[in-house]
């Protein structure tokens, strides 16, 4: 109340305030002590309160603001008001101002001369009295309070400025202010150019390796001051801005978007007296000022509701510096509100104003040639809909978002139930009972870190306390829980751990929260997906969305990794403090005290340590005994509910609340995400409108499957068939890691004991290994369970080579043959004349029989069989078991089942199938070598050519191998001599396999010799010997065979080295426009010390540092080709959906519907001719001679040259006709 | 990506499996199969490579076996651990350097010096094993003094010159072409000599197991390879320990050339803490250790790989004395409660402790044991303030004993096997 009194009193102080002689910082002191004493301390609330409101009496001005709006619409002393709030709020802040003690809280000694009109101090002090209330409600909670507002005391907020012109301007201002308009100060500021004052700063242009040191700081700090302003911490942004600003050293580290943040922020606040505090101190720091400062600036001039001639100032100014008034509302982005503000101000100047419609950009086409067909206008199109109604999907929509809002999804376990005896209800109980106790232990362990934090934010470090507050303290006493129940019983190693924990806090509070207005959107977005609606014309996913509404707002950045540790760290170690367990659970003798649940214990491996956090054995034993049956997933780890949202842009679709990146990267790492953003919106159209039909894909649980899988895994699994036993059927350790009985007996010789430790360490071992699969499998098969009767959607982003990944990873069609098994599509369509077929087909090619006969033989051979196929669908387990022996034997399963249903019913043609068929690329890898070399031969042996029979490369090495063997034999080589009659398909298939993808020599023997020792008549001896003479026989094979290839690869490994050479990372783009970079650099060392143990990690995506030569070369070809081939899937994913198909892909294995396999295999091939027909290489070889050669700066260098020449020798292609492809039946099958 | 190469390197040393077929029975005449090996040892690159990483890989660590396939799933998402110095300088991935110098002595001054200590005035025929005897300076020495001398040697051009001088007496020297301090590789990969299993070298060589109390069935000489001095130390610790390899045959003495460095450290004790560390306390337990004698640097001769002399560069390595130690095993070693069976928890709670070797000792109880750390330090009668550095080896076994006895709790230490496997 006393506050208010003051403020009002303060009301005229447009002529009091200010005399002449600043009085210190005592007087100040005095004056406000006695009527600040009491009250001060009822300021500070409990921390949710205080996460808005951290300075003074930012609650009061909230309301005092308010009252200020009301009055301005009644048009009373609007002016006066204003000031009295702006104030009270400045003369909270500058108290320990340190070099220039403010004067400006001499206010308070003003005594109380009320001046204002009667009627709204009334309002006023009614407000004041409900504030006071509602404040002493919560004064009961605090404890900490007076310690906060001392340090919130200290926070800093006046700038020292390093230029004593600025510096004497400034003081010229706030001492003039009262006289002169102080706003016109910030025109004349305005009109000083930028002065490069920061002279170290900006003269030395630093060396590479500060500079990239200096980099990595700038990025904490910019991360810094967005979670401040996030979590409305904006004095600690602005105190730490001031202090950095003081220290000419850290000063360097400030950029004009830090500046511009903490701008923007008081900006929203309306407090323009800090504002013009930031930008004295931007001016100072050198910079200029650009559309966000003065969009910043302008909007709070528009709050303040300033008059018409400062703006216009102000927008002069602008124009002088070479900024346009459009700009600020189309290039820079603002909020409707904000916009509407920054408006306010515009026209107060220029009253016939009007902004710049909001982006509806030109529709923008994507130009590549390959894509012309899909971006064709053709109203006759139709795209594929869901079997779905819209009300359907509406609720499903609405399902969906219940999920993403809870954040975790909780799934019951499929694990057998276990009996309700009374140990295991005492064990739930025990367990129920810590968990509250820790709940509370977690509350007390947070706050007292954060106040740590807080106190070292006031100190200008840069804390973690804006990160702590970006959760409310129940999620993250929530998320530490869920952490401590699923540690696993061995430990968790603590990088992991804290990195874990940092990024599931990054990822949380990203959630976006328009949930009404996406509500909306999406349900327009239905009308293009759903059964029963209409659209006004055939467009893609993506358009229709863009058509409904703007785009989305700019991502934020991802927080460097420093930070994310850091924060885990942080978190982890809070649990570790908080987590106690009575030790009478882990002895039972022991009286009742507290010990630890976690324990940090070392580890080491080779001669590294490495921290790990570890349950308490009892603890573990406890969990085991209470057989919980839940799991607990977040809601970005289970397959969505409702179609995903469109991808629109690198950084929006997928997920509905959570933003999910388009290219997923190594973490850290963000030159992908800035080589996208550098990209025009319209190249990516390809990518983003194929990762949006894949994960349009409706799947459903295959119910049949799934009962039978889960038959064997609560009973004793099939390891065999992929089905992980349970732990009882692991060779059991005789009592825990004790010895045996007798093996401490001092009768047994040490040799033996040495040899039960060997037997107990490997029983351990297989134990271990068999409990990780069986969690995989746990996860899977409970989340099929979950999903069962539901209908759901992977969603679908890709990697930085454009091949595509669901990013659910538990439960995808990307898993192993159980995994797909469990899947179906949830669309049926009806068999038709071949489908039938194809479905028989697609049986013995998951058998992996008759590999190589014609598409006839093998369905002859599916007929042959039919009665061992009915047999299997009809009694799995108890028959006669043919699917079992099939190389895939859970798919094969499936399709016996589909296959009966569809012989026995009445019309099989009207069958409707959910069945995914597919087709496989035959060496997809090399296809694409013999494509772009056009080698005639190698061509041929991967079935680019139509033949009658599908071809084997692997044979066809294999072949190629032996003759050259033999040659050798002839000549008495010894080792060729010995290999004679074992030289096969098996021995060189993996190696050719992955020859593609860039396997050497080194490696290439030990897959060779690995398949020597299989054979057990083969003389050991030699194995040796021969897998070093078989591998280099392999590679002058495929040398032989595939010429073109190997001078492509080794043209792209030249070029690679020497882009690397002249210090840049290998880019290139796709011919779908993808942009692709490899991230691989030197390796970066970061620390983070102090706490339970100093974490140090390395990381290869540091742009700063010199690309890493070895990996860019040798990355080079095999990324290349996964570019080429991602371009082709998604080719043929796009025109498959104009077709009206259902596709999705595993990477070279393409899926569809029985029916439409036909259609698909003709896209798929046309499209591959299309792609080929492009001038890959000699596109590649412009793009980067562009990119890398045309510098003028380095041309001299003697890499550049000798890059040049490289680039300019493309590889000289074969004489194949790529036509051909168009009738290969076996190039996909 | 760095973890991606890691775990390539990991997947090399999981692939090269044990042969099948590979046993002693097969060997036949052993040095036959040597000599094969030794005709296709042309300088292949994966040959060396691995033998590189078996150098490295025996000394102190259990590196892991599990298939890279079957380890947490980690992709190469996170950031992964940097090596923090330990214990030996050598880090996985330095060790590149291609020929291995090996010091051998040249002098017979010093050769009849080594004879004269180790075989005092005794007559009788006594069994030595000579580990790299080069040039054989020393074999001829103690063959002429009457023993019987078995040479391990693992350069080959050393090996015709030595079996010269085998024929000239008697069949008292063997000569067997393999490296002594690579004996019993941990990963189970090929075995290409000169790295063989010891059951093969013994049971070529007819040597029988001796039970753990009676002597030592032979006396090995050597010179501990003077670049990882520390790893092979810590190898035969392991070895010793866990009764494996030589020491599955008995109480083998050792008789090494050592840097005058590394032998204070292992005979250092809490009165000169500057160089007390867990190797100290694992060596000063397990064997008595003696001080024969100490020969300057300048009496040896330094070869590289292919048996060129090599010249001595490093000032510093020329100063620097080699002292001749004896390591005996102790007869009780196993008596007590360290056995074979937890020698590895012995093991880990050294090397925690000395990582901080300033700290006190109860901070190090907190992550090895859950009992509470109190608790032991009053039945080991010691202060809560007590630091590693002073504890006494025996102090160390007293403590390891008393946690490893403990009644009142089930779960003893923190330490798990298998802690290794599950970190990226």
């Amino acid at each position: 109340m006393s506050a208010v009194r003051w403020g009002r009193g303060a009301a005229g102080f447009g002529r009091a305030l200010w005399p002449a002689g600043a009085p210190g910082l005592l007087a100040e002191e005095g004056a406000l002590g006695g009527v600040w004493g009491r009250k001060r301390s009822s300021t500070a609330s409990p921390c949710e309160q205080d996460r808005r409101k951290d300075w003074g009496h930012a609650e009061l001005l909230e309301v005092l603001k308010a009252r200020v709006r009301q009055l301005q619409a009644e048009g009373v002393a609007e002016v006066t008001v204003k000031r009295v709030a702006k104030r009270v709020a400045v003369a909270r802040a500058p108290e320990a101002g340190g070099a220039q003690p403010p004067r400006q809280a001499q206010a308070g000694a003003e005594g109380a001369a009320p001046m204002l009109s009667s009627r709204w101090a009334q309002k006023l002090d009614d407000d004041q009295r409900l504030m006071e209330r509602r404040k002493q409600r919560l004064e009961g909670k605090l404890q900490k309070h007076v310690e906060k507002v001392a340090w919130q005391k200290q926070l800093r907020s006046e700038p020292r400025l390093l230029s004593r012109k600025l510096a004497s301007q400034l003081q010229h201002w706030e001492q003039g202010a009262p006289r002169s308009p102080w706003e016109e100060q910030l025109a004349q500021l305005l009109q000083e150019a930028p002065q490069g004052w920061s002279g170290e700063a900006a003269a030395a242009p630093a060396d590479r390796g500060p500079e990239s040191r200096l980099e990595g700081q700038r990025q904490r700090l910019l991360s810094f001051f967005e979670c401040c302003l996030l979590t409305g911490n904006l004095p600690l942004a602005h105190h730490l801005l001031v202090t950095h600003h003081s220290k000419s050293q850290q000063q360097r580290l400030l950029t004009l978007s830090m500046y511009n943040m903490v701008m923007l922020g008081w900006a929203r606040q309306g407090s323009f007296k800090e504002l013009m505090y930031v930008f004295f101190m931007l001016k100072d720091a050198g910079l200029a000022p650009d559309l966000r400062s003065y969009a910043a600036a302008l909007q709070c001039m528009g709050r303040l509701d300033q008059d018409a001639g400062t703006i216009r100032r102000c927008l002069k100014q602008m124009a002088q510096d070479g900024l346009q008034l459009q700009g600020l509302f189309t290039a820079v982005p603002l909020s409707a509100e904000e916009r509407a503000e920054l408006l306010r101000a515009v026209r107060k100047a220029k009253p016939a104003f009007t902004p710049p419609r909001p982006p509806v950009p030109p529709p923008q086409v994507n130009t590549s040639p390959l894509l012309r067909e899909i971006y064709a206008k053709d109203p006759t199109v139709s795209y594929p809909r869901l079997h779905l109604s819209l009300k359907e999907l509406q609720g499903l929509f609405r399902q969906q978002l219940r999920v993403e809002m809870a954040t975790t999804v909780t799934v019951e376990s499929v694990e057998k139930v276990p009996l309700l005896t009374k140990e295991v209800l005492h064990a739930r109980k025990t367990l129920a009972g810590l968990r509250t106790r820790w709940r509370t232990a977690l509350y007390r362990e947070l706050q007292e870190t954060k106040e740590s934090e807080a106190h070292a934010a006031r100190e200008g470090r840069l804390s973690l306390f804006p990160y702590l507050c970006l959760l409310s303290e129940k999620e993250i006493v929530g998320l530490l829980l869920q952490t401590l129940q699923a540690l696993p019983a061995q430990g968790e190693s603590l990088l992991f751990l804290a990195h874990e924990l940092g990024l599931r806090v990054f990822k949380r509070k990203q959630l976006r929260n328009e949930v009404q207005e996406l509500e909306q959107r999406y349900s327009k977005y239905l009308h293009l997906l759903a059964s029963d609606t209409q659209v006004a014309e055939p467009c893609l996913p993506r358009q229709h969305w863009e058509a409904l509404g703007a785009p989305e707002a700019p991502h934020e950045q991802p927080w460097p990794v420093s930070v994310v540790v850091q924060l885990g760290k942080q978190l982890a170690e809070v649990l570790v403090r908080a987590a106690q367990m009575p030790s009478s659970l882990a002895a039972p003798r022991s009286p009742g005290t507290l010990i630890p649940v976690l324990y940090h214990v070392y580890s080491f491996r080779s001669f590294r340590q490495i921290g790990i956090l570890k349950p308490h054995p009892a603890f573990t034993q406890l969990l085991e005994t209470a057989a919980e049956r839940t799991l607990t997933f977040e809601s970005t780890d289970v397959p969505m509910l409702c179609p995903p949202l469109p991808w629109t842009s690198p950084h929006s679709g997928a997920f509905l609340l959570s933003p999910t990146k388009m290219m997923r990267s190594v973490e850290g790492s963000q030159q992908h995400q800035l080589l996208l953003e550098r990209c025009p919106p319209a190249e990516l159209h390809g990518a983003l409108d194929a990762l949006t039909q894949l994960g349009n894909c409706a799947w459903r649980v295959n119910g049949r499957i799934l009962d039978l899988v889960l038959e064997l895994f609560t009973d004793k699994g099939c390891p065999r068939l992929g089905v992980p036993a349970p732990p009882s059927e692991a060779p059991r350790p005789p009592e825990g890691r004790q010895a045996p009985k007798g093996c401490l007996l001092p009768e047994v010789s040490p040799a033996e004991k040495a040899e039960m430790r060997r037997e107990l360490a490997r029983r351990l071992k297989v134990a271990r290994e068999m409990q990780s699969l069986r969690a995989d499998a746990l996860y899977r098969l409970s989340l099929a369970q979950h999903l069962r009767h539901r209908v759901f959607w992977l969603p679908h982003n890709m990697d930085f080579r454009g091949r595509t990944y669901p990013c659910s990873p538990h439960f995808n069609h990307l898993g192993s043959d159980l995994a797909r098994a469990l899947l179906e599509f949830a669309q049926g369509r009806p068999l038709g004349p071949h489908g039938l077929n194809w479905l028989k087909i697609h049986l013995v090619n998951l058998t992996g029989l008759k590999k190589r006969e014609s598409l006839q033989a093998r369905r002859d051979y599916a007929d042959e069989l039919m009665e061992d196929i009915l047999d299997s669908a009809d009694r799995p387990m108890t028959g006669r078991k043919w699917w079992m022996e099939a190389d895939e034997p859970w798919q094969a399963l499936a399709c016996c089942m589909e296959v009966a249903q569809a012989v026995r019913a009445p019309d099989p043609t009207a069958y409707v199938s959910h069945f995914p068929v597919h087709q496989d690329g035959s060496c997809n890898g090399l296809q694409h070598y013999a494509a772009l070399g056009r080698d005639s031969v190698g061509a041929a042996s991967v079935n680019l050519l139509p033949l009658d029979l599908p071809q084997d490369v692997y044979s066809e090495v294999a072949a190629q191998v032996e003759v050259f063997r033999r040659q050798d034999a002839e000549q008495g080589v010894r080792v060729a001599q010995v290999l004679e009659g074992f030289i096969s398909r098996k021995v060189v298939k993996q190696t050719v396999m992955t020859v593609v993808y860039g396997v050497t020599r080194y490696g290439g023997r030990l897959q060779i010799e690995k398949r020597l020792r299989e054979i057990h008549d083969f003389p050991q001896d030699f194995v040796w010997e021969a897998s070093h003479y078989l591998v280099r026989q392999v590679f002058n094979s495929l040398q032989e065979m595939f010429s073109g290839t190997r001078s492509i690869q080794r043209w792209l490994t030249e070029s690679a080295r020497l882009i690397s050479h002249t210090g840049s990372a290998v880019e290139w783009v796709t011919p779908l426009g993808i942009p692709v970079i490899q991230p691989y650099h030197r390796d970066s060392k970061v620390m983070i010390k102090g706490g339970l143990q100093s974490l140090t990690f390395s990381s290869s995506v540091d742009t700063s540092q010199k690309p890493n030569t070895l990996k860019q070369k040798n990355g080079f070809p095999p990324n290349f080709i996964h570019s080429l081939d991602s371009s082709h899937m998604m080719l043929t994913a796009l025109h498959c959906y104009r077709k009206g198909l259902t596709f999705v892909s595993v990477h070279d294995c393409f899926w569809t519907h029985a029916a439409d396999v036909a259609v698909m295999n003709q896209v798929c091939r046309e499209q591959f001719v299309r792609l080929h027909s492009q001038p890959i290489l000699h596109n590649l070889s412009r793009f980067l001679i562009k990119r890398f050669c045309s510098d003028p700066r380095t041309s001299k260098s003697i890499w550049v040259s000798r890059l040049m020449d490289t680039l300019l020798s493309v590889p000289k292609a074969g004489t194949f006709n790529l036509e051909q492809v168009k009738h290969s039946t076996y190039f996909f099958s | 990506m760095a973890r991606e190469e890691a775990q390539r390197t990991d997947d090399h040393r999981v692939r090269v499996q044990t042969p099948p077929g590979w046993s002693v029975s097969l060997l036949g005449r052993p040095l036959t199969v040597l000599g094969r090996l030794r005709r296709d040892g042309n300088g292949s690159d994966g040959k060396r490579k691995m033998e590189r990483s078996f150098a490295l890989k025996s000394g102190a660590v259990r590196w892991m076996d599990v298939p890279a396939g079957n380890r947490r799933g980690l992709s190469d998402y996170y950031p992964h651990l940097m090596p923090s110095v330990g214990f030996g300088k050598s880090s996985s991935r330095v060790y590149r350097c291609r020929s291995e110098t090996k010091r051998y002595i040249t002098s017979p001054r010093v050769a009849e010096t080594l004879v004269r200590i180790l075989r005092g005035k005794r007559k009788s025929c006594q069994l030595f094993l000579e580990c790299n005897p080069g040039p054989g300076i020393l074999t001829r020495a103690l063959l002429e003094s009457g023993a019987k001398v078995i040479a391990l040697e693992s350069d080959k051009t050393f090996i015709p010159q030595l079996k010269s001088l085998g024929k000239k007496v008697n069949g008292r020297l063997e000569v067997v072409y393999c490296d002594f301090f690579k004996l019993d590789p941990r990963s189970r990969g090929i075995l290409t000599p000169p790295i063989m299993t010891s059951d093969m070298l013994f049971q070529y060589l007819g040597i029988e197991a001796q039970p753990w109390s009676k002597g030592a069935p032979l006396k090995a000489i050597g010179i501990l390879p003077p670049k990882n001095e520390r790893n092979a130390l810590w190898k035969l610790l392991h070895d010793l320990y866990s009764c494996t390899s030589v020491y599955k045959y008995g109480r083998v003495e050792l008789n090494l050339f050592i840097t005058e460095k590394e032998c204070r450290k292992i005979m250092a004790n809490p009165q000169n803490p500057g160089l007390y560390q867990a190797l100290s306390v694992l060596c000063q337990i397990a064997c008595g250790i003696k001080l024969l004698h100490t020969e300057s640097c300048l009496s040896f001769g330094t070869y590289t790989a292919n048996g060129q002399l090599a010249k001595q560069k490093h000032r510093e390595s020329l100063e620097q004395n080699l002292c001749f130690i004896q390591l005996t095993p102790h007869k009780d070693l196993f008596t007590g409660t360290l056995t074979p069976f937890n020698y590895d928890v012995f093991f880990h709670m050294l090397r925690q402790c000395f990582m901080k070797r300033g700290a006190k000792l109860i901070d190090h109880l907190h992550s090895l044991s859950p009992i509470d750390a109190m608790h032991i330090l009053k039945q080991i009668k010691k202060n809560k303030d007590v630091k590693v550095i002073d504890m006494y080896p025996e102090d160390f076994q007293h403590l390891f004993e008393t946690i490893e006895c403990y009644k009142d709790d089930n779960y003893k230490w923190l330490y798990d096997d298998f802690m290794e496997d599950v970190i990226i």
